[in-house]
């Protein structure tokens, strides 16, 4: 043996939990050169995707997201408002991203995890750049009411990827949303109509329905995205937490359904990337799109 | 308005003493060391404990040889039928509080000195006992996370109206303007940890009201025992594969 390296002695003798967690970067290293992560991931592939709309019955539109154990869940509820007066046949969307407590145990309660806002301005950005949503679709009267559309999106289970899981039940939250159905009454205000009582509501949807039926957004450009962790000369596709919290280095691209660049992130870290790192990130980006592009169109079809 | 039509049943087709459907699973968040899904109808709820862990705010340890138990109770915004909810009304508050107490009581905390138990409670969907769906996945979450108990803590909801005492009210029910009794038990050492009523009732009333309650908290106590064996065979599987 007669290594200098005292992690290399160790590592004979150490068990194989012990050094993952003394020496994580090395564990790591160990596992790179041999082009494969802990979990036996390829370094391009990301973990199974898995996304089931509309769970929750108290939301207009919602949808669950899971990359490996990231799990997301989106809801939508659509109020009507009053439209700004400089975009009077425009209506609006409201985003928030929430990490509560039992997601991860470096969240304390009462203290906003600090990486909340940032996914969250993150999202309304690249959602409303994207041109995802034609807001004029959520116009109901011109310059007297339109929808305002709240998303809410919850972390239930952070193991790293967040906004990749939150991107995608965000998109799938928009797929499933069924605009209620409302109508103009005798005051000049939008109330809404129930499914149940008939004879009121059917003259009611006849004389006044300004939205006659549940009917749902059309989404163009879809955006997908795909985080990747530059290490030294190696690119690993959608991170676990273990990883991101060993190197430091992230990289998000999304793109939409036409492979256009919708947006591209990466906020320092020890790693300067080449254009040719970025490069092959964007490469991975694109397969993931196709991907996620064939489990929601399953999605959908359900 | 009529609760409970001349045939003896509610608005969603139960009877009086008729439970609504409960699903239960346990060990659904990978990154919390204990954690659980429990339905009721419904009420959708997610629990997850983090614990034993180190006291992260040591002003807040009041007894040195007991484990620390904090609880914070918060509802999704999407989770009611209305309006948005501000994140940290007094209603959460009040619940955060009423579940650390009950579940504070069940959870050995001289077992585990110097010690912080984490339990984070999210609702996703509330439609009426909520704050039973709560301790129940609390519950489950607790002994997915290994930590000692004295018992189980179970919780039920009961109320009383057009003169029916009835078991597990949803939200319309409640809503009604009739009693609410919300029990909760540690079934096998027959103790009364939790008891909230709101509204009037007369005494006779409300021990009809309460033996129902109990008895839908038995129920759920048999569930619960069902879910966690369930989940001990199939920890045995991995382990011996």
């Amino acid at each position: 043996m007669g290594l200098p390296d005292s992690s290399q002695d160790l590592s004979t003798e150490m068990e194989v939990d012990a050094f993952r967690r003394i020496f994580p970067l090395r564990f790591f290293e160990r596992h790179l050169s041999e082009s494969l992560r802990p979990d036996a991931r390829p370094l391009g592939k990301a973990r199974d995707t898995i996304v089931n709309p509309g769970l929750v019955s108290t939301a207009d539109g919602s949808a669950l997201a899971k990359i490996g154990s990231t799990t997301m869940l989106a809801a939508i509820r659509m109020e009507v408002m009053t439209p700004s007066t400089d975009s009077p046949d425009e209506g609006c969307i409201a985003l928030e991203f929430h990490m509560p407590p039992i997601c991860s145990p470096t969240v304390r309660p009462g203290r906003p995890a600090d990486a909340a806002p940032v996914i969250s301005k993150r999202l309304t950005d690249t959602i409303l750049s994207s041109g995802m949503i034609d807001l004029k679709e959520l116009c109901l009267v011109s310059g007297k009411a339109a929808w305002m559309g709240y998303l809410d999106i919850y972390c239930l289970n952070a193991d790293g990827a967040l906004f990749d899981a939150a991107l995608l039940s965000a998109v799938a939250a928009f797929s499933n949303l069924e605009i209620p159905v409302v109508a103009l009454n005798d005051n000049g205000r939008i109330v809404a109509i129930s499914g149940g009582k008939d004879e009121d509501n059917a003259s009611i949807i006849e004389k006044k329905a300004v939205n006659k039926e549940k009917r749902k957004l059309t989404l163009k450009n879809i955006p997908f995205s795909l985080t990747c962790i530059l290490h030294k000369n190696y690119i690993l596709a959608d991170p676990t937490t273990e990883e991101e919290s060993i190197m430091d280095t992230l990289v998000t691209v999304v793109l939409d359904a036409s492979d256009q660049l919708v947006s591209l992130y990466k906020s320092g870290g020890t790693v300067l990337a080449y254009s040719s790192a970025v490069k092959s990130c964007v490469e991975l980006a694109r397969k993931r799109a196709k991907e996620l592009k064939q489990i929601l169109g399953e999605m959908d079809i359900d | 308005m009529e609760y409970v039509n001349p045939e003896g049943l509610r608005l969603d087709g139960r009877r009086f003493n008729e439970m609504r459907q409960i699903v239960a699973e346990v060990g659904v968040v990978s990154k919390a060391d204990g954690s659980a899904v429990f339905e009721m109808g419904n009420t959708k709820v997610i629990a997850a404990v983090y614990g034993p862990r180190e006291i992260q705010n040591k002003s807040l340890q009041k007894k040195n040889d007991h484990a620390l138990v904090l609880c914070e109770y918060s509802m999704a915004q999407f989770s009611t039928g209305d309006r948005r909810r501000q994140k940290f009304d007094r209603r959460s508050t009040e619940l955060s509080l009423v579940i650390r107490q009950t579940m504070e009581a069940c959870i050995l905390t001289e077992l585990l000195p110097h010690s912080q138990i984490d339990i984070f409670l999210q609702v996703l969907q509330a439609d009426g006992g909520t704050r039973s769906a709560c301790i129940n996945a609390a519950t489950l979450a607790l002994a997915d996370a290994g930590i000692p108990m004295r018992d189980l803590a179970v919780s039920c909801s009961a109320g009383y109206l057009n003169s029916t005492p009835l078991l597990d009210l949803n939200y319309v029910e409640d809503s009604a303007g009739g009693a609410d009794v919300t029990v909760g038990i540690l079934p096998k050492l027959d103790k009364v940890t939790l008891l909230q009523m709101d509204a009037k009732l007369p005494m006779e009333t409300f021990e009809t009201v309460f033996a129902l309650a109990s008895e839908g908290c038995k129920a759920i106590a048999e569930r619960i025992r069902e879910v966690l064996q369930e989940n001990t065979k199939q920890l045995e599987y991995r382990r011996a594969a």
